[in-house]
């Protein structure tokens, strides 16, 4: 059983009143983030957690450097962060796999990037596939796995490039139910064992309070951080979803968000 | 023993199993052999004249003599010659243009009338231009070719790009790929499977094309030569110089979607478009 | 202004091959000016030999795209419908359609000669798989749930079958005939320019041979041009006809 320390990921993020006008190709901009702030502790797991359209995979995307910063900063252990790369990797809901590649070349191409020795490459690309559970897939094509194998190739191909933070976009939204709670399980388990500060985005309260440290809920567009609540509840324990705390946590949370989620369903379906 | 009976149903259900493919193969191949019979059947019967419609025995008899004399070798190389030179030209320039097209603005609005009021014209009309420009040996004809085969590339390579998932090119560059890599690691590969449709649709356009050609303007090659027998009222050697062609026509359109099965045998359709 | 914008280029182009000619950059004689090329096509115009021409390819090439329509889609919706068809004629278009169909000119010239008929022979052969081939995968793609909910009001196959079938059969079907339109035109220029003796290929190889370029352009570029018209006239068709859809 190979040893994984948690390695780079315990960077922290600082966002400082970010504005994001989203411009669509036809019709008026719609400001999509209003002055978010937010400070992400090093190696926590925290959820952003809203209504549709409340901009949670917006702001999770000009962290990762995919949108330019127009308003506001954004602050990597301290420094402006610049475009794409490996410091904050990202896992997508549509899995975003290289459907040319086969499990073991997906799960390579970051770690051919970091210019490693070749022995070294492999060994640590079989090591994630086996942590993610794919051991005996890794000459798999994508369009011959499961929605849930395709998701752990994701997982393992991002946390092979040791990225300083972890950023997942619903990274289980795509799955059917029973395979989502399986990977969150499975996810938690991973995380408890190596943890890295991951900014987790979904819109599902129970699977916001299982994972994570703290939950930030933002509200309807455009979004800001409305709350952010403090999960105290012990992750270890495997029977903790049934527990009435866990019951109570996600109550107060989801009272905290069904305004916002009714906001959302008002407001026009396009600008 | 039950090990040596269940070895015997196995052979028993793979031996069933090759009949069935047969079986169907059979069934398949059925109406072609009916309808050579038919046509043997109905030149022979005397209700059409040997010249209208020669038996098929006797157009087999013809691409025979044909091969053996050496005849169909010379003529089905100079047309694939020059079918094939105009289309890797073709392909090759396509995909170069439709990659300017998507990357650059200017390039983009320069071509995108060109391309798109030049596809469904019959290009063909250019025909006698291309002889005034350019002669009546190969360089007209894989002119030609190419004019005709680029089309279809081009327009498939700038949907193929325009529709790859952006997310797939925020991960790449995500894992460190320099804008290089992510073009030519990411972009072009995940565009490849409506490239490589593009580029099964334009391979029978050049056959098409490089036989009109030879056609209008004499000489060897596949279409050359079944002009030619149609001047000098050869019936039979018009016939099979038609079921030349297709046997071309066909190896070439298989050959096509064996390549492309191989080399996207990770995409979900095998689709395989076919032909003019 | 914005369609000008877009065709914009295609100007410049005009433009470039005016000027291209003019200043002597090439041959006049290989590429005679723009304007020179014309009131070579105005000349024509008058004297009436496009018009002459032009009527007599059109109406090859709309007999026998229409009776290619015709037979095709009847051929197609016949093998989507009824399996026996299906089983005996699948194969036969499957072998045929990689087939280049211009290969046909030869055999239409000897039995029909250098006349109209084997013009109209060659567009209705060539052109019959595509549009059997649409109606084909149209039929059969037929919404399963249309075909149960008529059924389930009482209606007879037959009545099924232009109620339903053919309707929803008619996207494809129409992108199947847009395929054969193109593929008309190429035959039909092709033909011509080969073994005919009037029509608008005929009288582009005759003014070439008879060294008159400004006025063969004038005609490859009418027939180009047709060709282009004719496919957007369709495509407007198809989306008035199609307008149910979106």
């Amino acid at each position: 059983m190979q040893e994984h320390d948690a390695g780079s990921g315990g960077s922290q993020i600082v966002v400082q009143g970010v504005n994001h006008l989203y411009r669509p190709p036809k019709g008026r901009p719609v400001l999509a983030l209003e002055d978010v702030s937010i400070e992400v502790r090093p190696r926590e797991f925290l959820a952003l957690l809203g209504p549709s359209g409340c901009g949670k995979s917006t702001l999770l995307y000009l962290i990762g450097g995919f949108l330019p910063i127009e308003t506001g900063s954004i602050l990597l252990d301290r420094a402006p962060i610049g475009g794409p790369g490996p410091d904050r990797g990202i896992v997508f809901q549509h899995f975003a796999l290289f459907p040319w590649k086969t499990v073991r070349a997906n799960v390579l191409y970051g770690l051919e990037k970091m210019r490693l020795p070749r022995k070294e490459r492999e060994q640590r690309a079989q090591g994630f596939i086996d942590l993610v559970g794919l051991t005996g897939f890794e000459d798999s094509y994508p369009s011959q796995l499961s929605g849930g194998m395709k998701q752990r190739t994701a997982i393992a191909r991002t946390l092979a490039i040791d990225p300083k933070i972890l950023l997942m976009d619903e990274p289980f939204g795509a799955l059917d139910a029973q395979t989502r709670h399986l990977m969150q399980i499975e996810l938690l388990g991973i995380w408890r064992r190596s943890p890295k500060t991951v900014i987790f985005v979904t819109h599902d309260v129970q699977e916001a309070v299982y994972l994570a440290d703290r939950v930030a809920v933002m509200t309807a567009r455009p979004g800001r951080i409305k709350t952010i609540v403090e999960v105290a509840l012990d992750k270890g324990d495997p029977g903790i979803a049934k527990s009435k705390a866990f019951i109570d946590a996600v109550d107060a949370v989801w009272g905290l968000v069904r305004d916002e989620a009714i906001k959302a369903q008002g407001a026009r379906v396009s600008p | 023993m039950a090990r040596v009976a269940g070895i015997d149903t196995k052979t028993r259900r793979h031996e069933s199993q090759a009949l069935i493919t047969f079986g169907w193969a059979l069934a398949r191949a059925l109406p072609i052999i009916a309808l050579a019979l038919c046509w043997e059947a109905l030149a022979a019967s005397g209700v059409v004249t040997p010249f209208q419609l020669p038996r098929f025995s006797a157009v087999l008899a013809r691409i025979w003599t044909d091969a053996v004399a050496g005849d169909l070798a010379l003529n089905a190389a100079l047309t694939l010659y020059r079918a094939l030179v105009g289309f890797a030209i073709a392909a090759v320039a396509g995909v170069i243009l439709g990659m300017s097209m998507s990357r650059s603005l200017a390039v983009r609005w320069l071509f995108d009338p060109i391309v798109s009021v030049g596809f469904p014209m019959p290009k063909i009309a250019f025909l006698p231009v291309m002889m005034l420009w350019l002669g009546v040996y190969d360089l007209s004809k894989i002119a030609m070719v190419v004019l005709d085969a680029i089309f279809p590339v081009v327009t498939a390579t700038v949907a193929g790009l325009a529709g790859v998932d952006r997310h797939l090119l925020w991960s790449a560059r995500n894992m460190g790929a320099s804008e290089r890599e992510v073009v030519w690691q990411v972009l072009l590969p995940a565009a490849s499977p409506q490239i490589m449709t593009g580029l099964q649709v334009a391979l029978p356009i050049a056959l098409i094309v490089a036989v009109v050609a030879e056609m209008l303007m004499g000489g060897y090659g596949l279409g050359g030569a079944m002009l030619q027998a149609s001047r000098f009222a050869d019936s039979r050697g018009v016939f099979a110089g038609i079921v030349e062609i297709a046997a071309v026509g066909y190896a070439l359109v298989k050959a096509m979607a064996l390549v492309r099965h191989r080399l996207l045998i990770w995409h979900q359709e095998a689709q395989a478009p076919t032909t003019v | 202004m914005s369609v000008l914008l877009r065709y914009l280029p295609l100007i410049l182009l005009a433009a470039c091959w005016e000027l291209a000619a003019r200043l002597g950059l090439v041959s006049q004689l290989a590429l005679p000016p723009l304007s020179q090329v014309t009131l070579a096509w105005i000349e024509m115009l008058r004297s009436g030999e496009l018009l002459a021409n032009g009527a007599a390819s059109l109406w090859r090439a709309g007999a026998g795209l229409a009776l290619a329509i015709a037979v095709g889609a009847a051929l197609g919706i016949a093998m989507a419908w009824w399996r026996p068809v299906n089983a005996a004629l699948g194969p036969l278009v499957e072998m045929f359609y990689p087939m280049p169909k211009s290969a046909l000119i030869p055999v239409t010239v000897l039995w029909l000669g250098f006349g109209d008929g084997s013009k109209i022979l060659l567009i209705f052969l060539g052109c019959m798989l595509p549009v059997t081939l649409g109606a084909f995968n149209g039929a059969r793609g037929s919404d399963q749930a249309l075909v149960w909910s008529a059924r389930g009001m009482g209606a007879s196959r037959l009545v099924m079958l232009w109620d339903v079938v053919v309707p929803s059969a008619l996207p494809e079907m129409l992108n199947g005939i847009r395929t054969a339109l193109a593929l008309a035109f190429i035959l039909l220029v092709s033909a011509e320019l080969i073994v005919a003796r009037e029509g608008l290929g005929y009288l582009i190889g005759y003014l070439g041979a008879n060294g008159t370029y400004d006025a063969m352009f004038a005609v490859v570029l009418t027939v180009a041009f047709l060709g282009f018209a004719a496919d957007r006239a369709y495509q407007a068709l198809v989306h008035r006809l199609l307008v149910w859809r979106e």
